[in-house]
């Protein structure tokens, strides 16, 4: 190696649509033939843009190039971080594209402590278990449960195009990608499972690189936060699972509750309560959809925050980590005070959640003091992978990405968005940083 | 000349005294009967306020509508086997119906004249078996009550329906919406905790009221224990009946129980609010202002006077043997002091002012309706109690009182009653606003301000020794729009951070009593604007409502009943300070 700490970064955000794929580089030496060790952070896709997506594999592909030493020789990637089980953030690790990845070798997968085979729970008891960490896992589950229950529900919701809609995206990025969660648990290399201020195993991999989790939380540290809480929410997801009934199949909606009891059409209702029926059908549309927003919610909150410190330079990457993640590192955390100086220092940021309106807290954007109105070298750069349309509604301020924080992005940072990207030609924002 | 009518008032009907988790000694679950007015139902079943609609949207399926009325008028079930009750829909339907109504009636009863709901039908509909899914809710919108249902932890499906408190926790959203519709605006923590609280409160003070349920609980709480050892047949030993072990057993029995099999749809909730200490709201106060830990206050401060009452009543009644207490009468003393306290309760709404209600004004509301109706309290010291337990979570009434202290005082200063006819009065709503106009500066409105007479309620309301109080019930209303920058004039400070081009709303009301010989008693106020005091308040609550995202695009959807009620069952309030 030609030098023992990198003397710069590169970072391709792909267009994948809506999802994540950031493919970080770090150069030991800037002279032709100098080594390179790469890390891979998320690869998944819920939604391509019509004219300028490229298939998951083709981007497998470009990656595989991208870690091909410069002189020839056989590609390498140094390790994969896959911040949360998203199909957003982890569905390119399944099927062809992720067997292309896994042939790349990598030392180190390092995911959070809610993908650790050994919390996966071997006995269903959530209510004993609320608070230990088999029993979040089994609440993880639980809502997968709900996300496949959900989806076939919409299949058979009439008339409720909107509703349906939304629903179907957020159900299908919920589903469990067990082909993806495979690939990633058999590549044969290390994997650590991180939460707040553990090492994260990258520093073997990139020789003078610092990595601080920030998150998640543990249970017991986000205990700080969330005091009684807990019980409610094991006990709200393990019963939701069964309450939304599987149907029967085939489109079709689930049996009757009651099989043997009369049932009447809607033509024996009086005359002036007929609006009722079609009334409480929309309402069960709208009742999915908050559902299946608080599980969206939950899953994004098991998100890994990763800090890196290469030189001066700081380079912040929270995939979807909303608020209720982001509450530990900023306020409740032993060491929130040192963790909020760093922070301050940011040089890029890869903005949360697709710059969705709560996953960028404002204390967070606060404490950036590399934020300018004017251009300039140090100034604070965001890199933003998203696509309009998919999530959220503008009728509720709740569009992802939300303008408003798109704005001052624009004002305030160099903004690298993969909006930008409209054409095959274009599959990635290039940025390099000397560090 | 008319005949008597045969026809009876009331009709008593089965009912699953608390939910299918509390069973007597043999397993059965415990049911009830209670008394509702009676009716000529048609298929459903459909009456004059409710009608029962068994549409269930999970699976789209429509059950035949229920005839409840047997050969004779008899209802359909009597003694219902715990099949029936779990598995027959047309129990399910007896049940609500059933429930509903009797929360309905007590309502009509408290307050002396009919409840109407807070939308143009005069029937609610109620769907027990609305859609898969741990949750219920009061819905204005599609003028309904929704019950859910989902499998229990031995897989069988687990009704709301028959959950007692949970289908008077929505009874009670929906009467107090049309009783009161501002108190769903958005105001302060108070406001916003009340409907929650106050529908708990409703809830337990009407089961506690079923004798049935106390004994039940009682008798399950205190088994195992030392309570059969030395204690003679039917007898409960004093140490078991003061006011902590009342609270630790009866209280957190019931709360448990009703937690085994409904925790998903209301959360810890009630749990938390009978555990809760004066000391935890001083540890964590920022933890209080959050609506659904605010609505918790109000249901500990109520519970703990219930409890005290209780051991009032026991204490007058004595002992019948030296320690020991009769078991019956223990019960018939909780069903008495919970239904007493329930009556106080909702004819409290009618002294509360229209609008920005807080805790401090539903305890002089509390205080000054029975204080109306029963100016004695010596005998059970129910309003001591009350003044009592709602000091000890820092709760002071808003009036310091005069005759009393707490209630509300009668309205002082010249009106002017000239050019007005009391006759009108009591059902004209342009004749009263004659009467509000000509005193306007004397009860405080706001000039320039849209003012509107909202509602205008003749009562008749009888006091426990049969006495008859008669009285007027007016809500007025005021409403400013202006902009944020417009603030100032008024001496309203605008929130940190909001824009001066922001659209604000403020409200303010007066709530007016008049006597029988329309005389005005009394004038409720929270007024708009106009006093150093209300400028305060109202600066406050704007900065509380932007706190709490309430200018927020898409903020009233977020105010729905089925969304409040399942972040309590969830337990996970929004950061709306760190969003953009």
């Amino acid at each position: 190696m030609a030098s023992k700490r990198p003397t710069s970064v590169t970072i391709r955000s792909y267009q994948v649509g809506f999802g994540d794929c950031f493919l970080l580089s770090f150069h030991y030496g800037e002279k032709e033939g100098a080594e390179a060790r790469h890390v891979l952070i998320d690869f998944g896709s819920t939604g391509k843009p019509p004219k300028s997506g490229l298939s998951m594999k083709e981007i497998a592909s470009l990656i595989r190039e991208a870690c091909t030493p410069a002189g020839g020789g056989k590609p390498k990637l140094h390790a994969v971080v896959a911040t949360h089980r998203h199909a957003d953030h982890i569905s390119g690790f399944g099927g062809t594209s992720g067997e292309i990845i896994a042939g790349l070798q990598p030392d180190l997968v390092l995911q959070p402590w809610t993908e650790d085979p050994d919390a996966a729970p071997d006995a269903r008891e959530p209510t004993a278990a609320a608070a230990s960490a088999k029993g979040f896992v089994a609440r993880l589950d639980d809502m997968h449960a709900v996300s496949t229950h959900v989806l076939a529900e919409v299949a058979t919701l009439r008339g409720l195009k909107t509703v349906s809609a939304q629903l179907g995206f957020l159900g299908e990025d919920n589903l469990k990608n067990l082909d993806a969660i495979r690939t990633l648990q058999d590549m044969p290399c290390r994997h650590v499972y991180a939460s707040y201020g553990v090492r994260s195993g990258l520093e073997k991999v990139l020789p003078g690189v610092r990595v601080r989790v920030l998150g998640p939380p543990t249970l017991k540290q986000s205990a700080a936060i969330q005091k009684q809480r807990e019980e409610d929410a094991a006990e709200f997801w393990h019963l939701q699972a069964q309450a939304v009934r599987p149907p029967a199949g085939d489109g079709a909606v689930a049996g009757p509750l009651f099989p043997g009891a009369a049932q009447a059409s809607s033509e024996d209702l009086p005359f002036q309560t007929r609006w009722f029926l079609p009334r409480l059908d929309a309402l069960r549309g709208e009742q999915l959809l908050e559902i299946v927003r608080i599980l969206d919610t939950a899953m994004n909150n098991t998100s890994l925050i990763l800090l890196f410190e290469v030189g001066k330079k700081k380079l912040l990457f929270p995939g979807d980590a909303q608020i209720e993640n982001w509450l530990y590192a900023l306020t409740a955390a032993k060491d929130s005070g040192k963790v909020q100086k760093l922070l301050a220092e940011v040089d890029v940021y890869k903005v949360g959640h697709h710059g969705s309106l709560n996953a960028t807290p404002k204390t967070l954007w606060n404490l950036f003091r590399k934020k300018s109105e004017t251009a300039g070298s140090g100034r604070l750069q965001s890199l933003l992978s998203t696509m309009s349309g998919k999530h959220g509604s503008t009728d509720r301020n709740t569009e992802v990405p939300r303008r408003k924080l798109v704005d001052a992005l624009e004002k305030e940072t160099t903004l690298h968005s993969t909006q930008k990207l409209t054409r095959k030609s274009q599959p990635c924002n290039e940025v390099r940083i000397p560090v | 000349m008319p005949q008597a009518s045969n026809h009876p008032r009331t009709r008593r009907m089965t009912i699953v005294a608390q939910d299918p988790a509390i069973t007597d000694e043999t397993g059965a679950i415990l049911t009830t009967e209670v008394e509702i007015p009676a009716e000529r139902l048609a298929p459903g079943p459909c009456g004059y306020r409710v009608h029962v609609i068994d549409y269930d949207s999970s699976t789209r399926t429509l059950y035949e509508p229920a005839v409840l009325d047997g050969t004779g008028g008899a209802p359909l079930f009597v003694k219902p086997s715990n099949d029936e009750i779990r598995e027959d829909p047309r129990f399910h339907a007896q049940n609500v119906y059933a429930i509903v109504m009797r929360i309905l009636g007590r309502f009509e009863f408290a307050l002396g004249r009919r409840v109407s709901w807070d939308f143009q039908s005069h029937q609610i509909k109620v769907a027990p078996h609305a859609f898969a899914d741990a949750n219920a809710f009061y819905s204005e919108r599609d003028e309904a009550l929704l019950f859910g249902y989902f499998p229990g932890r031995g897989g069988k499906p687990v009704f709301a329906c028959l959950s007692h408190d949970v289908v008077a926790h929505e009874t009670t959203h929906a009467l107090v919406d049309g009783l009161r519709g501002r108190f769903t605006d958005p105001s302060s923590p108070d406001q916003a905790g009340f409907h929650e609280g106050f529908s708990d409160v409703v809830a337990l003070l009407s089961v506690f009221a079923l004798r049935d349920v106390v004994k039940a609980v009682l008798d399950r709480s205190l088994a195992g224990g030392s309570r059969r050892g030395a204690a003679p047949d039917g007898l409960v030993h004093e140490k078991f009946l003061t006011p902590e072990a009342l609270r630790q057993s009866v209280l957190l029995g019931l709360a448990k129980q009703m937690g085994e099999e409904m925790s998903a749809v209301r959360g810890q909730a009630l749990r938390r609010s009978v555990k809760l200490q004066p000391e935890d709201i001083q540890a964590d106060p920022e933890a209080f202002r959050e609506p659904h830990r605010r609505g918790e206050i109000l249901v500990a401060a109520m519970l703990n006077a219930f409890v005290e009452v209780w051991t009032t009543r026991l204490e007058s009644l004595g002992r019948i043997q030296k320690k020991y207490f009769d078991r019956e009468r223990i019960a018939e003393e909780a069903a008495a002091a919970a239904d007493y306290l329930l009556t106080m309760s909702i004819r409290a709404l009618d002294y509360t002012p229209p609008v920005h209600l807080e805790f401090g004004d539903f305890l002089s509301a509390l205080l000054t309706a029975d204080h109306e109706i029963r100016p004695d309290d010596s005998k059970y010291r129910y309003r001591d109690s009350l003044r009592r337990s709602f000091a000890r979570f820092s709760i002071a009434p808003a009036s310091q009182g005069g005759a009393e202290e707490g209630i509300w005082l009668p309205s002082q200063g010249d009106v002017n009653y000239e050019c007005v006819h009391f006759d009108s009065m009591t059902r004209d709503r342009d004749e009263v606003f004659r009467f509000i106009w000509e005193n306007r500066q004397g009860l405080g409105l706001f000039e320039g301000a849209y003012t509107r007479v909202e509602t205008l309620r003749p009562c008749l309301r009888i006091a426990p020794d049969g006495f008859a109080l008669r009285e007027t019930v007016i809500e007025c209303t005021q409403l400013l729009e202006l902009q944020a920058s417009e603030l100032a004039k008024l001496r309203i400070r605008k929130p940190d951070g909001m824009s001066e081009d922001t659209p604000v709303r403020l409200q303010g009301g007066i709530t007016l009593i008049f006597d029988e010989r329309g005389g005005m008693k009394l004038a409720i106020s929270n007024q708009l604007a106009g006093t150093p005091e209300t400028e305060e308040r109202q600066s406050r609550r704007l900065q509380d409502l932007w706190d709490f995202g309430h200018f927020n695009k898409g903020a009233s959807l977020n105010r729905r009943f089925s969304v409040q009620h399942r972040l309590r069952a969830m337990g996970s309030p929004r950061q709306i300070q760190e969003e953009w």
